[in-house]
């Protein structure tokens, strides 16, 4: 519930259950900007997160970059960026 | 922290599928619950049989699931509200048309910013007709995305078909849908399924079986990787892969994560000891063990 509005909260993102303490959560964040920096440099992207702020950042090696906030973007932005569809089997 | 959403179960089921019938028995015997009727006719007949109900809303004049979106969020949206000013709302129903994919109006309340935040799937219960759901599942797509969207298949009619006829049936819904759990029901009235063994029927072209394989996960797999892999997967994949479901250790403890198409339902934390942390199961169109592996081995680095 939203203190200043009293709007109740939108469930989390399924990806941030698990995570209950800061250190975790940060820990977590590291972690994944650590694997998609590598798993998406075949797709000529790279990420980054510093850890401070809200969502990490996708770049693409020709400059342009795009703030991730909500972990269901993630996915969609990075075949945006991409300019090609993303598949993790291949 | 609790979830106090209001909680709304989604019925299905083929045209003429009972789902009146059994709903209306639901209603006389069971909790109280406020139902919402979908009818793809423009004429509505179904709130007339259903005077048991809490509260009936009728949606009439489009499937909710495609063209009369509209109405199901605004008559959802008006509910909430009613709730919000608090009023007293009993846990909600919404009979389909016979038209409607469950799927489609998962992601519908999925997607709305005030719907998410107020209401809570709990069941996606789809009935199927003993005497011509075998019929209509081996001819028509509609019929077997309804089957895969659930989460119980209740078979109708069941006194009237052959024992043997409705053990094929039986068999050939747990090939489309392994994960469902199957009953009977005539008129309402729990029945018990016939104890026979049978084969599923043919499906029709164009229809991929659907199986279950289980992945290994690699000992003390890391949560915040593996979660950013299965969201990558489900991604591109769930139409696919329409269930992955396992329980997985996180730092906060054992969590129950279980998907549906592209819809992850909210991971509840498991006490110790209830059910095994080393593998997935994974339901869908010919899933790929070794690819999973290779995929999940790349992320994890």
């Amino acid at each position: 519930m939203c203190s200043a509005c009293g709007y109740p909260s939108r469930p989390g993102h399924w990806t941030e259950a698990g995570l209950d303490t800061a250190h975790d959560r940060l820990r977590a964040r590291f972690m994944r900007a650590e694997v998609l920096a590598r798993v998406l440099r075949h797709y000529g992207l790279t990420a980054h997160d510093d850890g401070v702020g809200e969502g990490f950042t996708l770049s693409t090696l020709t400059g342009a970059s795009v703030i991730v906030t909500d972990p269901a973007q993630l996915w969609p932005t990075v075949e945006r960026l991409a300019g090609r569809p993303y598949d993790p089997l291949l | 922290m609790t979830d106090d959403r209001l909680p709304l179960t989604v019925l299905g089921g083929w045209l003429g599928a009972g789902k009146t019938t059994w709903l209306r028995h639901q209603l006389r015997t069971g909790p109280k619950a406020h139902v919402l009727v979908n009818e793809a006719a423009g004429v509505a007949v179904d709130d007339a049989l259903l005077q048991a109900a809490a509260g009936v809303a009728v949606l009439a004049g489009g499937c909710v699931c495609c063209e009369g979106q509209g109405g199901l969020v605004a008559a959802l949206r008006h509910i909430v509200d009613r709730r919000s000013a608090g009023e007293p709302i009993p846990p909600l129903i919404l009979e389909t048309s016979g038209l409607a994919d469950p799927a489609a109006i998962l992601l519908l309340l999925d997607g709305d910013p005030i719907l998410s935040r107020h209401i809570r799937l709990t069941e996606v219960v789809v009935l199927v007709d003993a005497l011509n759901g075998a019929a209509d599942l081996t001819t028509d797509a509609l019929a077997v995305r309804q089957i895969r969207a659930a989460s119980r298949l209740i078979l109708t009619k069941t006194d009237a078909a052959p024992p043997l006829a409705t053990a094929r049936l039986v068999a050939t819904l747990l090939a489309l849908n392994p994960a469902a759990q199957v009953e009977a029901a005539v008129a309402g009235l729990a029945v018990p399924l016939p104890d026979l063994k049978a084969d599923p029927l043919p499906l029709g072209t164009g229809l991929r079986p659907v199986t279950a394989v289980t992945l290994p996960l690699p000992p003390g797999v890391d949560w915040a990787v593996l979660s950013l892999w299965l969201s990558a997967l489900i991604h591109v994949h769930g139409d696919r892969l329409i269930r992955i479901k396992g329980v997985i250790r996180t730092p906060a403890g054992r969590l129950l994560l279980q998907t549906v198409r592209q819809q992850v339902q909210p991971p509840e934390i498991l006490p110790e000891g209830l059910g095994r942390d080393d593998h997935l199961a994974v339901i869908g169109e010919a899933p790929d063990v070794a690819a999973l592996t290779a995929s999940l081995a790349r992320f994890l680095g």
